[in-house]
């Protein structure tokens, strides 16, 4: 008796914690089909925020600006990540203690520390050498900083769940170290590196913070173009674009986990 | 016994003749860290052709040994060299020598055809060749059901065969095999066993085994070494080193514990804790210290004693039946003997018994502390 009223109040603690998680979206999502001009009541169903969407330049380069950044970021940071992840498993024996938390730091660096710090970095560099001014580069760049860890992080614990014999198998197989990474390491990994090239892209979407502090002018990213246009006002067409953005990063994140699980048998 | 070096290096290895897999071990030590000492002075000579058990507890250096053999390790001083041709410090990609792990270590990303393949493909072995090979090992190894599993829907046993054939259809030098059984359940070890020896008969390569068995050492292999604390304690036949094992430690790990040290000697005649033994011949100057091997199932329990049999009194204290066999766990004079009568449908004795036992002069073995 007195156990089923508990396992009841969990059940509505549960759908209490889910709501307050997803019921903002939920509302996002359904008054970007608002034909109102505002969001303050349902006028119909309509399409026209997203129409009106597809005709904007300025969002359209910063959907384009994200889509760059964030691919070329994640791209590079897989690359780096992997080799700094191999690197971590091969000397995993010797203390590499402060080597490690160097490694992880960024990813409890609370981003606006990181954002300014790299932004001071950059200015600096470009009074100096007249290089890295404020522009894609230097989002990149950033980006890449920050993405580094986590995809460190699952290549390493991939390597880490392997039977540390199929290296030496590997070998004993006649594989030269080319064949090795070609024939063993890279389809080992293959999966991982799919999840964490996703996980990258979806950080790199995600993020403002950074790349508000180290954006130039041309650059504005769809977080940063959405933040500029809500100092303006609400418009419903935000509703259309934090759905579809909700849409892209929900199928990334889906996809990520699928490769992360399926690198498990 | 050994080639000379034939022609140039044959990682390819296309042809090669069986000579080549002789082995020479010359002085071999191997240091982890500053003192932890895996082999300590190691020579030996495997013989082409042969099934050669190294055996051992665990971290006498017996696996050290063999991963040194395969390229994985490399020794601090020593030379090591295969057909001849000296490989102490070849990479394991360039040796003629594959290995079958105790983990087996299959490529959990291929298939079970893939990961047999994938030595052949490693070497350059042209696809249609390479698809011969695969064909014919796995027919030997009766594998054919399984070619397009992936590794994780094998049974032990199955990954077993796999990990055999991905090395044998390589065709080495030299076949390395780790502990390979000792995953297994009691039943599928021994049929493996079996297996394994007639696997190794049939195409003549030389096979290197390691294993802390020593039953597993006595019935495939050829010739045993016994290892200890990274030092060879004997190499023979399994007869001789169970029969005649060099010391006490030999003795035990072949799982002997009747053995007693030597006090006076007399001629023939040698004082131990179970009473005076007579001996088949006098012990020489050089061999009057030591210890005296009485192995269990050479006892005989019974009312007479044999013409010219030691003759002790004892009482059971113990009995263990094991249906084809029974032991006896007896005391003589305060000090312990066991005896392993073989169940021929002969009365049973009893815990409580007064037995006479006798001990035939030809089977009590002098061997070093």
């Amino acid at each position: 008796m007195k156990r089923g009223a508990f396992h009841r109040s969990l059940t509505l603690f549960w759908w209490v914690v889910m709501a307050f998680l997803y019921l903002p979206l939920a509302v996002i999502v359904f008054y970007s089909f608002n034909s109102a001009n505002s969001s303050a009541y349902f006028a119909g169903f309509s399409l026209r925020w997203y129409d009106k969407l597809i005709h904007n330049d300025q969002l359209l380069d910063a959907l384009g600006n994200t889509l760059v950044l964030g691919i070329t970021s994640s791209l590079l940071a897989l690359v780096i990540g992997t080799l700094i992840g191999y690197g971590m498993y091969r000397h995993r024996a010797r203390k590499l203690g402060w080597l490690i938390v160097l490694i992880y730091l960024p990813i409890v660096m609370p981003d606006i520390v990181f954002g300014i710090s790299e932004m001071a970095f950059f200015i600096s560099i470009d009074r100096q050498f007249g290089i890295l001014g404020p522009s894609l580069l230097t989002m990149i760049i950033a980006h890449v900083t920050f993405q580094i860890p986590f995809v460190a992080l699952i290549v390493y614990s991939r390597f880490v769940g392997l039977d540390p014999t199929l290296f030496e198998a590997a070998k004993d197989l006649y594989a030269s170290p080319f064949q090795r990474a070609r024939f063993f390491l890279l389809p080992t990994l293959k999966p991982s590196l799919i999840a964490a090239f996703f996980l990258s892209f979806t950080l790199s979407v995600d993020d403002f913070v950074i790349s508000f502090f180290n954006a130039g002018p041309e650059n504005a990213t769809l977080p940063i173009y959405i933040w500029g246009a809500i100092r303006r006002g609400v418009s419903p067409e935000i509703n259309a674009i934090a759905t579809l953005m909700i849409g892209a990063v929900l199928i990334a994140a889906i996809l990520s986990l699928l490769f992360n699980r399926q690198k498990q048998h | 016994m050994t080639v000379p070096p034939s022609a140039e290096p044959d990682a390819a290895g296309t042809q090669r003749v069986r000579d080549a897999s002789a082995i020479a071990l010359r002085n071999l030590h191997k240091r982890f860290g500053r003192d932890a000492v895996a082999l300590d002075g190691v020579d030996l000579d495997i013989h082409a052709g042969e099934f050669f058990t190294l055996l051992g507890p665990s971290g006498c250096g017996k696996t050290t040994l063999l991963r040194i053999l395969a390229g994985l390790e490399a020794p601090n001083e020593g030379t090591l060299t295969i057909g001849g041709k000296d490989v102490t410090t070849t990479p394991p990609h360039l040796r003629s020598v594959n290995t079958v792990f105790q983990s087996y270590a299959l490529f959990p990303h291929l298939s079970v055809h893939d990961n047999i393949a994938f030595g052949l493909r490693m070497k350059g072995v042209a696809a249609a060749e390479r698809e011969r090979r695969v064909q014919e090992i796995a027919d030997f190894i009766k594998l054919g059901a399984l070619m397009e599993r992936r590794v994780n829907q094998l049974s032990g046993g199955q990954r077993q065969r796999v990990a055999l054939a991905r090395a044998l259809v390589c065709e080495p030098d030299v076949l390395l095999l780790d502990e390979p059984l000792s995953a297994l359940d009691a039943g599928l070890r021994n049929q493996l066993q079996v297996e394994l020896q007639r696997t190794q008969k049939r195409l003549g390569m030389t096979f290197v085994f390691v294993t802390h068995d020593q039953e597993e050492a006595m019935v495939m292999s050829d010739r045993i070494a016994v290892l200890d604390g990274g030092v060879i304690q004997q190499v023979g036949p399994p007869q001789t080193v169970y029969e005649h094992p060099v010391n006490a430690f030999v003795a035990r790990f072949m799982g002997h514990v009747n053995l007693f040290e030597i006090g006076s000697v007399n001629g023939d005649r040698v004082t131990t804790a179970l009473g005076q033994l007579r001996l088949e011949q006098p012990l020489a100057e050089h061999e009057r210290h030591g210890m005296l091997l009485i192995r269990q199932e050479v006892i005989e329990l019974g009312p007479e004693v044999p013409e010219g049999y030691n003759a002790l009194q004892g009482v059971v204290r113990e009995r263990l039946y094991r249906g084809s066999r029974v032991e006896y766990r007896l005391e003589v004079d305060g000090v312990v003997l066991l005896a392993t009568a073989s169940n021929l449908g002969q009365r049973l004795h009893a815990v409580g018994d007064r037995v006479t036992v006798s001990i035939c002069p030809e089977d009590i073995v002098r061997l070093d502390a």
